[in-house]
């Protein structure tokens, strides 16, 4: 596959930001992201689908860089990404922290893509509970 | 007085102001699905409002309504408050220490000042043009990137966008005094102290929609200086209020009275 150079490509191009927004609540009284999980990213305009639903699929291609951050959907509620689960040959998105705070989101390039849409799964540290919540459903990076 | 109910507004703002509209671009969420809301995490959400009533029928209490709006991609309102300005200064603390150290090595043989200077001028990013008009919330920031680095002249590819701001709410449930809105000032912790909030007359059933008045930011060069240019786009909602009883998730006693006992512990018979 060949990939057309881009002129801004040394530039500070944009991120893909995928947004997972969490009901806390819900989710920490039924143990799972069932229902309680939606999930955005600022590339619908590219193609992305699923917006609101837990099964994103979000259009990236190889070199893109892909930021993930969650929101609480009571802001008192402590929600954070816990892990990523995704096939290491398309990503391998790594823990980073907004400078000179505790809060953390995901980054990583997408290295491959390929005909088929590579699903992945986020896990969550909800409240105070110990153990991270892993979303029951999928989303997904889908190729050109 | 019942629980505050929190409608948040999620917007794709780079969307927005690339397409110049909210519709499509728009998300909202309030925390009462359980008692019925529509649509949740779509740009069509219905907010559903329960009642509550004394037994004879009469009123007992308003619903307090409080709207918060976030941008889709930027740095997230869980940072600390004033981020912008505090990621401005410690920027400027930073290129001075190194301005310092430069200064001392400049005196050594083979220094590339020009160069180093050159590095500490990207490293201390591009401070924002405000007037008095537009200075607030926003004087003094320089731009940060969506991972909240501040960024160069030439890197703001990448910048994050400021949080929507709310500036009026109005409509149909407003022209019927369902709900009596106005913009309040607190030290809250997420919404840089501003928010819109309103008092819902409970006591007539029916869906009533409303509309909202959001200021986005766009970027812009006037005159080689970077700024933010306003934005006005409007965007709709509505409430739904019935004369459902009040559900507890508490006791999840369901309809009905509280498992109050009659008498108070230890003082029974």
């Amino acid at each position: 596959m060949t990939t057309k150079a881009k002129p801004r490509e040394t530039a500070a191009k944009r991120p893909i930001s995928i947004t997972a927004v969490v009901d806390a609540v819900g989710a920490l009284a039924a143990g799972d992201t069932q229902g309680h999980l939606y999930m955005y990213d600022t590339n619908r305009a590219g193609g992305s689908t699923g917006f609101g639903t837990e099964e994103l699929r979000t259009r990236a291609r190889r070199g893109d860089v892909l930021l993930w951050n969650c929101l609480a959907l009571e802001c008192e509620a402590y929600v954070s990404i816990e892990n990523i689960l995704i096939d290491p040959e398309v990503c391998e998105p790594v823990r980073k922290v907004y400078p000179g705070t505790d809060v953390s989101y995901w980054t990583g390039t997408v290295k491959k893509t390929g005909p088929e849409p590579v699903a992945y799964r986020i896990a969550f540290k909800l409240g105070t509970r110990d153990e991270p919540i892993t979303a029951t459903l999928s989303s997904s990076l889908v190729g050109q | 007085m019942p629980q505050q109910l929190a409608i948040i507004v999620l917007v794709d703002v780079g969307n927005a102001l690339a397409t110049s509209t909210l519709e499509g671009n728009t998300y909202l969420f309030d925390n009462m699905k359980l008692h019925g809301s529509e649509n949740q995490g779509t740009g069509e959400l219905v907010t559903a409002i329960h009642g509550s009533y004394w037994s004879d029928g009469s009123q007992a209490s308003e619903q307090v309504l409080n709207w918060l709006p976030y941008s889709l991609g930027s740095v997230p309102p869980t940072v600390p408050r004033g981020y912008e300005a505090d990621r401005a200064r410690q920027s400027d603390e930073e290129a001075l220490a190194e301005l310092h150290d430069l200064a001392d090595r400049s005196s050594a043989a083979g220094a590339d000042a020009a160069g180093e200077l050159n590095r500490i001028r990207r490293k201390t990013g591009t401070r924002l043009k405000t007037t008095r008009r537009t200075s607030g919330r926003m004087s003094g920031a320089k731009i940060l990137d969506v991972t909240g680095q501040v960024v160069a002249e030439d890197g703001t590819d990448a910048h994050s966008h400021p949080a929507p701001v709310i500036t009026d709410i109005y409509g149909e449930a407003v022209d019927a005094k369902i709900m009596y809105p106005a913009e309040y000032g607190s030290p809250d912790m997420v919404t840089d102290g501003w928010y819109w909030s309103a008092t819902v007359d409970t006591s007539r059933p029916g869906t009533y929609a409303y509309m909202m008045r959001v200021q986005l930011h766009k970027l812009a060069q006037v005159n080689g200086e970077l700024r933010w240019e306003p934005v006005n786009l409007t965007y709709s909602s509505a409430l739904k209020i019935s004369s459902e009883p009040r559900r507890n998730a508490f006791t999840k006693a369901g309809v009905g009275p509280l498992p109050i006992p009659h008498t108070p512990p230890g003082q029974g018979a």
